[in-house]
């Protein structure tokens, strides 16, 4: 063993039967593709949905108190909120496949920070708006009855506090750790680069 | 335009050996060459021709090698233990797989360069690859070169 063509010899005796052929690739291609991002793409449909049905129930109903419309009106603006900090995301994601690893090292730093700005600010804005608002629309349906408009707060307030102090801080620990994870790496990639 | 899958006939087999020295693993491997090709067909449409298509392929491939964090929690790297102490003559595939443990030993770009040197590309191209002067990269290559031979004779030795 003492030259690289000797090496290359070994390297080139690797089989690579077994992968997809053409067609089925651009088939698995095609999937993909669509399924990366589906996530993103879901939330942004389902919430621009709720907020239109939400709005189409307060034009086409007609309720007596005031802040069944002030609620509705507060969790409609919570779901575009959401709609459009997620589209607004998107665009990054798309631009990523043909970047250097120095760019893909900026555009981690810059989700980090987009994260810690989602997480501190928008998120704590769709959380309150779209809560505020439920406790208003639901008022008005709860009030006829005070035994269901308390179990009805009740179970509101359990729900709303596991969200505010479980999911939310555990959502926000997963995806820092797995962002972390990814620079660190990257960072000793640019290192050995130097 | 070059139709996509022309570019999949003749690179995936390349961009598959790449991806298995660098993960020393085919289903990971397997992934990371449909990982590339996805990229490639969304980027190929975009594609200025201001690099050459091989080199193209090969970057978005290496990118996606360096940046995968499951092979990287898999295969830390490290120094490979000499304590291999058959001593019936090794068979081809034997060679092979004591090659991908030798380049699991080496530094995440190396890997990729040595990979890239193996595949056959000029020093160029690799450079422009991995975003390195071309000097570096023969440089780079030598040592590897170096440690890989070493690592070879002294397995022999103790055959």
């Amino acid at each position: 063993m003492n030259n690289l063509d000797d090496l290359r010899t070994i390297w080139l005796s690797a089989k690579t039967d077994g992968l997809p052929d053409p067609d089925e690739m651009k088939r698995i291609v095609k999937k993909f593709r669509s399924q990366k991002l589906r996530k993103k793409w879901l939330v942004i449909v389902m919430s621009c949905l709720l907020s239109c049905l939400i709005m189409a129930v307060l034009a086409v109903m007609h309720f007596k108190f005031i802040t069944t419309y002030i609620g509705g009106g507060l969790m409609a603006a919570s779901g575009l909120l959401l709609a459009f900090t997620n589209f607004r995301s998107l665009k990054r994601f798309y631009e990523l496949d043909d970047c250097s690893n120095l760019e893909f090292l900026a555009f981690i730093e810059q989700t980090r920070r987009n994260q810690e700005f989602y997480y501190k600010k928008t998120m704590v804005a769709i959380l309150l708006l779209c809560s505020i608002g439920l406790i208003l629309y639901l008022y008005e349906p709860g009030s006829r009855h005070l035994l269901w408009l308390a179990c009805m707060y009740a179970a509101l307030f359990s729900y709303l506090g596991i969200m505010w102090f479980v999911v939310r801080p555990r959502m926000f620990k997963r995806d820092a750790e797995k962002l972390e994870a990814t620079r660190k790496r990257l960072e000793n990639i640019s290192k050995q680069l130097n | 335009m070059i139709a996509f899958e022309d570019l999949y006939k003749q690179y995936s087999p390349q961009i598959f050996r790449v991806c298995l020295g660098y993960t020393n693993n085919r289903d990971q491997a397997k992934d990371l060459v449909q990982e590339t090709f996805v990229s490639v067909w969304k980027s190929l449409p975009g594609f200025r021709n201001e690099s050459h298509i091989s080199t193209w392929i090969f970057r978005i491939a290496t990118n996606h090698c360096l940046r995968a964090i499951e092979v990287a929690k898999r295969m830390p790297a490290a120094e490979l233990p000499f304590d291999l102490t058959e001593t019936q003559e090794e068979s081809p595939e034997e060679k092979l797989t004591f090659l991908y443990q030798c380049i699991a030993g080496l530094q995440e770009t190396d890997r990729v360069i040595i990979s890239l040197e193996l595949e056959g590309l000029p020093q160029l191209s690799i450079a422009e690859i991995v975003g390195l002067s071309s000097g570096n990269v023969r440089v780079r290559i030598h040592r590897i070169k170096e440690k890989l031979t070493q690592k070879f004779k002294a397995n022999e030795q103790f055959r």
